[in-house]
Order: structure tokens, then C-alpha cells, then sequence
């Protein structure tokens, strides 16, 4: 059993939802994912080698990732609020609208 | 023989996690992919995380549930089972490599720095300064929440 391959397997997985889904929802389970395999390398190897310094790092590395959750979370009900939408493209869309339309005024 | 079908159970959530059209069951497979996270993590014999794991997932699976109840539309059409039997598939033999391929060998547990000692000890600092931010942000919102209802009075 070999943890290095399985977090290296749930990364692959974040990062083709992170690259394919457009739902930005979907995007914040994408990097929950990604955080998700980060951890599970320093718990696994750290555990391996009987250290408690990469769990330390993990208890730490979970705030981060919180605060990471919330920022995601803030910008999907902010972005939703205002437009309606959650599609990362359909929101770059409106963006390019908006600066054509200053642009001409 | 139970740290392979945890880690099955991992990849096979998080690919349901991201394959899957409709929020909630999206939420729910990634619920699983904490909960298995959890489970492995305890079996690899580091509770404290493990324990730090599930109360963090079940905080974020809580505010998700809400805000994929409330915010995303229902997909117009429901996913076949026969897809996510596919996507089952597909999660099962890409955690074959996991299992069967080894490239590190599990070492001694006892030995070493313990999660205490390296939490207070090696890194005090960086836990006090974390505490910190956190305070900072908790004061953050209370400040606009206090001038939010100060300007709607």
C-alpha cells in the first residue's frame, strides 16, 4: 500500500475537476480535493516515520484550508447575488461585456 | 487488507464527488471522501488528526449542504445509474496503482518527535500566530456586522 500514489491520484483528480468543471461550486470541491491530497501526504509520511512534526503541520495546514473554504464560499454567494449565476465562464462573459462597455463610453 | 478498501473507497468518492451533476450528491460523495480520509488517517495511527479531519469536514459539509441547497439550480437531466456505475468503475482501478504499487515501506512508529511535543514545542510560534489571525478575522466580522446593522438602523 503505497500513500505517495494514492495522494498523488487524488491530486490528478482535483486538478482535472479544477481544469474541467466550470461550476464554481464544483471548483471548491476540486480544491478541497487538492488540499485533501496535500494532507494525506505529510499525516502518511510522517506517521511512517513516527514523527509528529507533519501532523503538527497538518493541525496548521487545516486553518489554511479553512480560510480557503470560506474565501471560495464568500465569492460564490457574492457572485451569485449579484448576477445570478455561478459558471466561472458565463461570469468571465459578463466581465468582458462590462469592460467593452466602459471601454466605449 | 481494510487501509485498500479505504483508500478504494477515497478515490472512488472523490471521483463521484467531481463526476456527479446535481450539488447535494456531489456534497454527499465528498462528505464520504472526508469521512474515508478520516477512517485511514486513524488507521495509520495518528487520532488526533484524524479526530481534527472530522470535526473540520463535518463544518464544511454543513455550510456546503446550505449554500449548494440554496445557490445552484437543478440539473435538467438526471444522471444515468449506468453512468455512475461508470464513474464507480473508473475510481475502483484508479486506485489499483495505490495498492499494489509500493514505492516507500512503512517505518517504526514509536520512535521520533510526538504530536504534542512537536505542536508546543517546534511549533509554538507558528500556532500563537495562527491564533492570532484567527482573532483578527473573528473581529473583522464583528466590526461589519456591528456597521452593517449601525447603517440599517
Amino acid at each position: 500500500m503505497d500513500f505517495v500514489v494514492l495522494s498523488l491520484v487524488l491530486l490528478a483528480i482535483g486538478i482535472y475537476g479544477l481544469l474541467t468543471k466550470r461550476h464554481l461550486l464544483k471548483v471548491f470541491v476540486s480544491v478541497e480535493l487538492i488540499a485533501t491530497a496535500a494532507t494525506l501526504n505529510f499525516v502518511m509520511l510522517s506517521s511512517s516515520a513516527g514523527r509528529g512534526v507533519g501532523e503538527a503541520f497538518l493541525v496548521l495546514a487545516f486553518s489554511t484550508d479553512t480560510a480557503v473554504s470560506a474565501v471560495i464560499l464568500a465569492m460564490l454567494v457574492i457572485v451569485h447575488k449579484k448576477y445570478g449565476i455561478s459558471d466561472i465562464s458565463e461570469i468571465v462573459k459578463i466581465g468582458k461585456v462590462k469592460k467593452k462597455s466602459e471601454a466605449e463610453t | 487488507m481494510i487501509l485498500e478498501v479505504l483508500s478504494a473507497g477515497l478515490v472512488i468518492t472523490a471521483c463521484l464527488a467531481i463526476f456527479l451533476d446535481e450539488a447535494v450528491y456531489s456534497v454527499v460523495a465528498l462528505a464520504g471522501t472526508f469521512l474515508f480520509t478520516s477512517l485511514l488517517y486513524a488507521s495509520s495511527g495518528a487520532v488526533f488528526v484524524a479526530a481534527f479531519q472530522f470535526a473540520v469536514g463535518a463544518g464544511t459539509l454543513a455550510i456546503l449542504f446550505l449554500s449548494g441547497e440554496m445557490l445552484s439550480e437543478k440539473p435538467s437531466k438526471k444522471t444515468q445509474p449506468r453512468s455512475i456505475l461508470a464513474v464507480i468503475v473508473v475510481g475502483l482501478l484508479l486506485s489499483f496503482p495505490a495498492m499494489f504499487l509500493s514505492i516507500s515501506t512503512p517505518g517504526n512508529t514509536t520512535s521520533g518527535v510526538s504530536f504534542g511535543e512537536a505542536l508546543w514545542n517546534l511549533r509554538a510560534g507558528d500556532v500563537v500566530l495562527q491564533g492570532l489571525v484567527i482573532m483578527t478575522v473573528a473581529l473583522g466580522i464583528g466590526i461589519v456586522l456591528f456597521e452593517k446593522r449601525k447603517g440599517a438602523a
